[in-house]
């Protein structure tokens, strides 16, 4: 069996389902905030999702993980595709665990006389209002003050999936490496989802830039650019 | 007692292990696993919306699927399916996505001994990689005792057939903790020590049961961390951003 030091500090590792992360007998007074990937059990707190655990001051932790399904959060913003339209709601598809609806006024200026109609397959950029466990989240074509804000129908573009790990990266700041490469030579728009879409719209280099960005998510800052390099050249 | 064994291990040598995780495209988690020249592939797909009729629907729900290598589904694949889902029902932690139904498939690859663990350990490094909550991992081991009362782990097909019985058994993995070492015991005994699954065929004194149950459980700690390296290597590592 492996030995375990008693002030071990797991923060920055690997973790497994399994691990116990914090002690909390021995940190009484402090307010704790557990994020995605961890789970109090009594008097410790262990981890339910293999990952990369974080550590944020002054008393945010979370297991960092990327996978193909999406969690719904409250406030994240999200691509979703219409598969259903009811009186009330628009169902829509955004990878989580169950369909989660878009009431048909939450956007802005939205009356029962102009309710939009969007097709079945259409791809929308919203934002998740309420995700409760066992609940269908709830999401919102406007922001946290009623405004449009960009949030809506995408109209044009190629649409493709990757891990959620890979949207954080694209959605980071300073600029992810690949997107600031290809930034440097075409003209291109995307709009990145947490729940692991991403639609691109370029006026002819679509597939170029889908594929820089998929094949960057395992690849590190100076790889990126160098696969960026790589694919322009082709097309010169 | 020397055991001459077919391949030259000794009796509680296992076969060379190798895990890899995300090779399917399509599946939301997936992993294979191979122990020797036994093989099999794990997909899993979900959680997705909805249960079956029968299932409560105030838990998730986990369904196998188990596809023998070749011939119809019979039988014995359907007692696969129900050891398997039974097994990672009491791993994975059934009421976070209540009214859900996670799938898990499993195709046998190449079967030389010890089938069932080779497909609980590629099941368990595929619900991993989909990110299904999990309250432990579990690692699975087949050990068998023969007519003069040795037991030997990890068996090929042949060991199999000649032996008097074995005893296919799946332990909870060793792990990290920054509790101090003693408080985090189950009835004075910490959590590793405790046995999931156990699934027995052909006949054993009770001796030689509890002989099996001994280094099976001193395997598991090399096989649990095995598992928790491969799943280290396949992590993504941090890509330096500003965090």
């Amino acid at each position: 069996m492996e030995a375990k030091p008693s002030t071990a500090n797991l923060v920055d590792k690997i973790v497994v389902p399994g691990d116990v992360v914090l002690d909390l007998s021995s940190m009484t007074n402090q307010t704790i905030k557990l994020g995605g990937g961890l789970r109090q059990e009594c008097d410790s707190v262990s981890v339910i999702k293999a990952g990369k655990l974080r550590f944020s001051k002054p008393n945010k932790y979370w297991v960092e993980s990327s996978q193909k399904r999406y969690v719904p959060c409250v406030e994240d913003t999200v691509l979703g595709i219409v598969v259903d339209c009811k009186a009330d709601n628009f169902f829509v598809d955004i990878r989580g665990p169950t369909i989660a609806f878009l009431p048909v006024l939450a956007f802005e200026g939205g009356t029962r006389r102009n309710i939009p109609k969007f097709e079945i397959g259409s791809l929308l950029y919203v934002r998740v209002v309420k995700a409760n466990p066992g609940m269908n989240p709830e999401l919102s074509c406007t922001d946290a003050s009623g405004k449009a804000a960009e949030f809506g129908l995408l109209k044009d573009g190629y649409m493709f999936e990757t891990s959620t790990g890979l949207s954080r990266m694209l959605l980071s700041s300073p600029t992810c490496p690949v997107l600031e490469e290809l930034g440097k030579q075409l003209s291109f728009e995307i709009a990145v989802g947490l729940n692991g879409r991403v639609n691109a719209e370029s006026p002819s280099t679509v597939v170029l830039v889908s594929n820089a960005i998929m094949n960057s998510e395992s690849l590190s800052a100076v790889q990126q650019k160098i696969m960026v390099d790589k694919l322009l050249q082709r097309i010169k | 007692m020397e055991v001459d064994r077919a391949d030259g291990r000794n009796p509680n040598q296992l076969r060379p292990l190798a895990c890899s995780c995300s090779i399917l495209h399509r599946a939301h988690g997936s992993a294979s696993w191979s122990q020797g020249d036994t093989k099999v592939l794990a997909a899993v797909y979900g959680p997705k919306a909805g249960t079956k009729k029968n299932e409560n629907p105030e838990k998730a729900s986990i369904e196998v699927i188990w596809k023998p290598r070749t011939g119809q589904i019979g039988k014995p694949e359907k007692e696969y399916e129900i050891i398997l889902k039974r097994t990672l029902q009491s791993i994975c932690i059934l009421t976070i996505n209540p009214n859900t139904t996670t799938s898990v498939i499993i195709q046998v690859v190449h079967d030389d001994g010890a089938l069932l663990p080779c497909a609980i350990n590629a099941a368990c490094a595929a619900l991993v990689d989909a990110g299904i909550p999990m309250k432990h991992l579990a690692v699975a081991i087949c050990c068998c005792s023969a007519e003069s009362g040795y037991c030997i782990l990890d068996p090929t097909k042949l060991e199999e057939q000649k032996m008097k019985g074995f005893a296919y058994l799946v332990f909870p993995n060793s792990i990290l903790s920054v509790l101090p070492e003693g408080s985090s015991l189950v009835q004075g005994e910490p959590m590793e020590h405790g046995i999931i699954t156990s699934v027995t065929h052909g006949a054993m004194s009770v001796d030689d049961y509890f002989h099996c149950l001994e280094r099976g459980r001193a395997a598991s700690a090399k096989l649990s961390d095995f598992l928790r390296r491969s799943l280290q290597s396949k992590l993504p590592g941090d890509l330096s951003k500003a965090e």
